[in-house]
């Protein structure tokens, strides 16, 4: 009979805890952001879409050479006079892509390398399965470093 | 104009205040119900329509009035079609005796609590109606739990709402009221029990956690309304926001003295009073699990209805010794 009453007090002091700790976080401050307004912003490592300083790269191929998937295609001209490399076209297929990140690992000189961006749905299938790295300026989801892009 | 018409023209004009009443309260309470869980769960809630999504309910009762009435295969198509009404009607006519001020009511009767517990009781059928009419296994489950657990429950509800008419000598709402301008009815022992029986039994008659069996989601879906889409859905839904308005405002004329309290004038006392014990619910709501249909009956019968006889008796005994 003691044992009932104990109980009972028992279960009316954890209903009263509970109360104690929903009634607490009513007062936090919210956790969530409002999405589409408000962006949360993505950790330095975070791996999105493959992008290129195109001025810094050698055309050493490392890149295309260590790709898993093979989602990056380039295409160089050799100077017969100074016998460097110029970047003719790089092609990055992002259906391709399995976000490694050993292209950026590899370049010699930083020039490839995965941008912090996630929103990259298109309407165009060749705006996903062959983004012309050498003209950011068409793509949204290509070319932080240029104006109005955002950091990478 | 004769006296008549006068008459029913001012008794025409009251029920259309109530009825638009219970429309803008169902919906606030259903936008507070909705901000008062993401706030406890740390979320921000509805913003994007209007100020902190206020007419959020608006854009959903105007998706509500768009969305197709679908009437499932096999389903018992009048006991289907009638349901709705039989849980939102009397949800409505409560409100004829409902005192928002000492005179501002629609009509005081002088049964006026009886007939409240009365007309509440009838929504019951209307819960049953819809979940044997859909043909569904989970609306009948739902259905049939709910009917249980509202008939077991009217009757602590009932027993705790007893004492209180014992303490005032009268049935009528304003009476009740009235009763209490000495002082409040729950700041006595055995009306502050009978107000917890009462909080506690409401909670199941309206199928609020932690007494949402008919309705369990994660276990029936919906319960009862599964089958019901489009503005019949909203029926019942509108229904449940009002019967929660109407369990907080008898609570609040009752055991807290209704309309009765300083400077501010009485409606605002009342809606105080009956919002705080809606806020109130709404915390329990989304505090307290579920509990099991066994444990909740036997709850009901082993745990709220001997106390409740108990402050019956009690109630009684000290009536008599005050003479």
């Amino acid at each position: 009979m003691f044992k009932l009453f104990v109980d009972i007090w028992q279960g009316i002091v954890s209903i009263f805890k509970g109360f104690v700790v929903t009634g607490r976080s009513m007062f936090r401050k919210p956790v969530t952001i409002q999405y589409p307004l408000q962006k949360a912003a993505m950790t330095q490592r975070f791996r999105g879409m493959a992008d290129l300083r195109v001025e810094k790269c050698i055309s050493c191929l490392q890149c295309v050479r260590i790709c898993p998937t093979a989602a990056l295609d380039l295409t160089s001209v050799t100077n017969p006079e100074t016998k460097k490399k110029a970047l003719e076209s790089f092609c990055f297929n992002a259906e391709l892509c399995c976000f490694c990140g050993l292209c950026q690992d590899v370049c010699p000189t930083k020039a490839i390398f995965l941008n912090a961006l996630y929103e990259v749905a298109y309407y165009k299938r060749s705006d996903v399965t062959a983004i012309d790295l050498m003209a950011p300026d068409k793509y949204a989801h290509v070319g932080v470093l240029a104006a109005g892009k955002g950091k990478p | 104009m004769t006296p008549f018409l006068m008459e029913m023209a001012w008794l025409v004009l009251k029920g259309v205040m109530a009825l638009t009443f219970i429309a803008v309260s169902a919906m606030f309470l259903i936008w507070l119900e909705r901000k008062v869980s993401a706030r406890i769960q740390n979320r921000v809630g509805p913003m994007i329509t209007g100020f902190h999504g206020a007419l959020q309910s608006v854009a959903d009762t105007v998706k509500l009035l768009l969305k197709e009435n679908i009437v499932p295969t096999g389903a018992d198509f009048w006991v289907w079609w009638l349901a709705p009404f039989f849980v939102a009607v009397p949800a409505i006519m409560v409100f004829v005796c409902m005192p928002f001020g000492p005179s501002a009511i629609v009509c005081d009767l002088n049964v006026g609590i009886l007939f409240m517990c009365s007309v509440t009781s009838v929504s019951v059928l209307g819960i049953f109606m819809a979940g044997w009419g859909s043909s569904n296994k989970y609306s009948l489950l739902g259905g049939m739990r709910s009917a249980a657990q509202i008939i077991s429950y009217e009757v602590p509800l009932l027993l705790s709402i007893l004492v209180v008419v014992m303490e005032a000598g009268t049935l009528s709402m304003q009476g009740i009221v009235h009763a209490q301008e000495a002082g409040w009815f729950f700041l006595k022992p055995n009306l502050l029990v009978a107000f917890i029986i009462y909080i506690i039994s409401a909670t199941a008659e309206v199928n609020r956690v932690p007494f949402d069996i008919p309705e369990a989601e994660s276990e029936l879906v919906a319960g009862y309304h599964t089958e019901y889409s489009g503005m019949k859905f909203a029926m019942f839904f509108v229904a449940e926001y009002t019967n929660f308005f109407i369990i907080a405002g008898i609570a609040a004329t009752l055991f807290l003295g209704g309309w009765l309290g300083p400077l501010a004038p009485s409606p605002v006392w009342f809606l105080l009073k009956a919002y705080g014990i809606i806020f109130f619910l709404m915390w329990v709501r989304w505090t307290l699990p579920r509990l099991r249909m066994d444990q909740m009956m036997s709850f009901a019968w082993k745990g709220l209805t001997p106390v409740a006889l108990l402050n019956v008796l009690v109630t009684g005994w000290l009536l008599v010794i005050k003479g």
